[in-house]
């Protein structure tokens, strides 16, 4: 095997802390979905690299896990922001304080 | 090999990038459909081929066919906090480029220490790559499997009920 298994890892914590900088920074609700994602699909890369060069199946099966997971999450997340946007509120996380009064 | 793991690297930091750093939620979204298709690359040049199939088809398919759906359902304004705030821009690079050091060190110096199981590419090629994972899903996984089928039934249930209701 040529490429070193340290290799796909780093490209898993840079594509994590990609996202993480995305789910910080960005006040969309869509988009820091979709940073959320990116995480989620940099832990599924690591997750593959170990079954790889492991020998092992554990990897595999938790990505795929994580997979159904994030679909989920998905699902519902994304049903409670269309209802606040049918609320007539503004698309912009710091504008979402309702909870805090 | 390693090449091939090169471009494709570049293109997942470049689509990575993207993501974060465009202003319309479109292009977000278009440069996250190039990101995951770029990892189902990487997951087959990882012998996952099954991951690879669920990566197209559940993340490239489903899930994003239901963000852009709701990008065009909603039009979200771009994000303003490109211009308005800069300052979150400058922490976020800041922090960030230290957390990926850190992190990029630790994984590099401790790397993969576990021990290896019995599953070499020539033994899943024997029975084959879709097979083996479901043997292992249906008896040596089969609580996890199953509380996450919970959790998708769940996830059903609250999205049908957020959606017939209507709040203020």
């Amino acid at each position: 095997m040529p490429v070193p298994a340290y290799t796909f890892l780093m490209l898993s914590g840079v594509l994590f802390t990609m996202g993480a900088i995305g789910f910080l920074v960005r006040r969309n609700p869509l988009v820091v979905f979709m940073c959320i994602e990116l995480m989620l699909n940099a832990v599924n890369l690591a997750f593959a690299a170990e079954s790889r060069y492991l020998n092992s199946l554990d990897g595999v099966v938790f990505a795929f896990l994580v997979i159904t997971v994030a679909a989920a999450e998905v699902v519902v997340g994304i049903a409670i922001i269309v209802q606040v946007y049918r609320a007539g509120r503004q698309m912009d996380v710091d504008e979402l304080d309702l909870m805090k009064e | 090999m390693v090449v091939g793991f090169a471009i494709v690297a570049a293109w997942e930091l470049v689509t990575a990038a993207g993501v974060i750093g465009f202003r319309r939620p479109i292009y977000n979204a278009l440069s996250l459909v190039a990101n995951m298709l770029g990892l189902a690359v990487l997951f087959l040049m990882l012998n996952a081929q099954f991951l690879f199939a669920a990566q197209v088809i559940v993340y490239a398919g489903a899930v994003m066919v239901l963000f852009v759906f709701i990008i065009a359902l909603l039009n979200p304004v771009s994000d303003l906090s490109l211009g308005r705030r800069g300052g979150e821009w400058v922490w976020g690079a800041v922090f960030g480029v230290i957390f990926a050091v850190l992190l990029a060190a630790l994984l590099y110096n401790r790397g993969l220490t576990g021990k290896p199981g019995t599953f070499t590419p020539e033994a899943i090629g024997a029975v084959g790559n879709v097979q083996t994972i479901g043997i292992a899903l249906y008896t040596r996984f089969l609580f996890p499997v199953e509380v996450t089928s919970v959790l998708l039934l769940v996830a059903a249930v609250g999205a049908v009920y957020l959606a017939m209701r209507r709040i203020r």
